[in-house]
Order: C-alpha cells, then sequence, then structure tokens
C-alpha cells in the first residue's frame, strides 16, 4: 500500500538538496514538514528497510537509502533478506 | 513529408554513468561498443530530429500527477539533474523541437490519444545516458516522449503498440521533409529496489529478444503481458521498444549485442530496426 506522505518525503529529497542537508543534520525536524505516521516515523528512524519497502516505489526506495548513506551491498542485503526463508511475507509490491 | 529514417533502443542505468571510470574495462569496453554502434547507424541516417522515448525517473512526475504517457512539445528542455550525470553529460539544454511535438500531440489527439504535453521537461539519466553513450549530438533536435515504466498501473503493451503506430503516422504526416530516428531507452531486465535487487534474468531477456526478432505484435503482447510481472521492476522499461518497434512496423528487429552487465545492475539490450523503405 502506497504511503503518499512517506513517498512525497523521498521524492522531495530526490529534488531539494537543501532538505537533503537538513535531513542529514535532524532527521526528525524534517519529518515533521510531512505527516508521517508514528511506525512509519520508527522506521526511517531505524533505516528499517523491510518496512518501508512496501511503502514507496522501488525507485524511490533505492534513492532515499543511497541519500542516507546506506552502500549499495548492504541495501541489497537488506532487499534480500526479505525473500529468505523464515522472513516474514513481504507484501506484494503493486509499483515498479 | 517527414520519414522515419532509423529506429533504436539501448539500455540505460545510472551506475553506467556513475561508475564509468571505474567499472572493468571490459565491461566498458563492451557497452562502448554496443553504443558506438548505435551512434554509427544513427549518423549514417542523417536524422534532422530525433523522438527518444524513455521513463521518467521520478524527475518530472509524482504520483500526485503522473500521465501514462507525456510529449514535450517545447523549443528547449532542460538537462539531467543528476550530480552523476552532470559530470559526464553537461548540458543543461537540449534543443527541443516544438513543431514536430505539436504535430505528435495533435495527430495523437485527432487519433483518440489522450497524452499529457510539457512544453519543458527535464530529460533524466534514462534519457540522457544513452545520448551520451551513442554520441548524440546535442545540437540535434529532440521529441521526447516520457511513458510510465516505474509505478502501476502502467500502460498496456497493447497500447503502447499502438503509441508505436501512431508514432509512425505522426511523422509520415508531417509536412516538412524531417528525416526522424526513434530511440527507445530502458530495459531488459533489471530489479531495483525490491526483493530481487541486482538480478538479471537473462531467460526472460532471451525470450524478449526471441519475440522482438518474430516481430509478430499479439505474441510480443501476449509474451510480456504474461511476463512482465514476474521479472524484476526494471524491465517495464520494454514499454519503451515496444513503441520503437510498432514504429517500425513491428518487423526488422536487429539484435546489436545483449549480455547481462551485473556490474551496472541490467541485462544490456541494444538494437535496431530496419527503417521503412522510402
Amino acid at each position: 500500500m502506497t504511503d503518499y506522505w512517506l513517498s512525497k518525503l523521498f521524492f522531495d529529497l530526490q529534488h531539494d538538496a537543501q532538505l537533503v542537508t537538513d535531513s542529514r543534520a535532524d532527521m526528525a525536524a524534517v519529518m515533521e514538514r510531512y505527516r508521517i505516521k508514528p511506525e512509519v516515523r520508527r522506521a526511517l528512524m531505524d533505516d528499517d528497510v523491510a518496512a518501508l519497502s512496501p511503502l514507496v516505489n522501488a525507485y524511490l526506495l533505492r534513492f532515499y537509502f543511497q541519500v542516507r548513506g546506506m552502500p549499495q551491498d548492504e541495501f541489497m542485503a537488506r532487499l534480500h533478506a526479505m525473500s529468505a526463508p523464515g522472513a516474514p511475507a513481504a507484501e506484494k509490491v503493486t509499483h515498479g | 513529408m517527414a520519414k522515419l529514417v532509423g529506429i533504436f533502443a539501448a539500455s540505460h542505468g545510472p551506475i553506467i554513468a556513475r561508475d564509468w571510470e571505474t567499472m572493468p574495462r571490459d565491461h566498458r569496453a563492451k557497452l562502448t561498443a554496443a553504443f558506438d554502434e548505435i551512434g554509427r547507424r544513427l549518423r549514417a541516417c542523417r536524422p534532422d530530429l530525433l523522438v527518444v522515448v524513455s521513463p521518467d525517473h521520478w524527475v518530472n512526475f509524482f504520483i500526485n500527477n503522473l500521465p501514462a504517457i507525456c510529449i514535450g512539445i517545447g523549443d528547449e528542455h532542460d538537462g539531467p539533474p543528476e550530480p552523476f550525470m552532470k559530470k559526464v553529460y553537461p548540458h543543461t539544454v537540449l534543443k527541443g523541437h516544438a513543431a514536430f511535438g505539436r504535430h505528435l500531440l495533435q495527430t495523437a489527439l485527432d487519433n483518440d490519444f489522450d497524452p499529457t504535453l510539457s512544453h519543458r521537461l527535464t530529460l533524466d539519466h534514462g534519457t540522457c545516458i544513452p545520448l551520451w553513450r551513442i554520441g548524440v549530438d546535442p545540437e540535434l533536435p529532440l521529441v521526447p516522449i516520457l511513458v510510465n515504466d516505474l509505478e502501476a498501473p502502467m500502460p498496456s503493451i497493447r497500447r503502447c503498440l499502438a503509441w508505436g503506430r501512431l508514432l509512425r503516422r505522426a511523422i509520415e504526416s508531417y509536412p516538412e521533409p524531417l528525416r526522424v530516428a526513434v530511440l527507445g531507452t530502458g530495459g531488459l531486465s533489471h530489479s531495483i529496489g525490491e526483493t530481487t535487487m541486482g538480478w538479471i534474468d537473462e531467460t526472460f531477456d532471451h525470450a524478449c529478444i526471441d519475440a522482438f526478432a518474430r516481430g509478430e505484435e499479439r505474441q510480443l503482447d501476449a509474451f510480456l503481458t504474461e511476463q512482465l510481472d514476474r521479472t524484476g521492476n526494471g524491465a517495464h522499461e520494454i514499454r519503451d521498444w515496444v513503441i520503437a518497434h510498432a514504429a517500425a512496423g513491428s518487423s526488422g528487429f536487429e539484435l546489436i549485442d545483449y549480455f547481462p552487465s551485473p556490474v551496472t545492475l541490467v541485462g544490456a539490450g541494444f538494437a535496431s530496426w530496419k527503417a521503412p523503405a522510402a
């Protein structure tokens, strides 16, 4: 299920260098500018790829974790872990 | 009247630009050879105008306003905004072709298609990596067609085939003697930001290439409609190849090269189609 405000945050980060700077200085304060749900806020603060993945377009997700400075190998490993045996069933992502 | 003089397709991927200087030399050589061959063929057909069919990677559009198809009808467009692109493709303004863009738009509307329009698009890596690597003259006017290849629901393959035929009709009904080439960008299989990220589905890619080579539209439609949701999300960009394919009359496909490119995370495909006889 697409989360509009999470998507908006990620989209804005792609377009606004100052927002990126602000997010690196104080992510909590940046989240205040968006209607981010409490559980999504926690996932953002925890860099929880698995929790955020079903909520946004996959390309925006990738971009966000690049901005966060997560190495690509780590990002991919966290994604792959979602489909590993024993992992919680991933929601079928309906966006590309 | 204008005429269609060349039809091409090429993969893209941000890593091609971001890591160009540091990627393994043999891999860079393979990419270079494929892009160069498209460049050679494109120059040989001496286009006056290039229609580029590409996805938009969340640069012009967002989910509050997401067209299925947008035609760039401006005299100018903005170059790529991504920092990694500015280093390799520093063109901040790219020439458009307003007259042909408007003609294409009007032809679409007259034939019951309902695209959106933009007088100034920003052309991201999906458009500009192929332009950069193919060596397209930055003075060559572009008419961009941006296709929603990223966020479901996306245009059906059937509709993309119809768009390709419409594009051909628009070219051949344009009253000026322009030589028009078409370039579809994206694909083949890749998986970005999903649980299979990094997966290159070679089985899909080879079947896809075979379907283009056979040419037959209903089979291509059936295959892609069935398979696209079963492979990586990046394969949805094949819609841009489908539009090129139908513009070519759904025949004359020639594979220039295909190889899995784990370095860039894409099934790298490069193709051209025979231009219609004059």
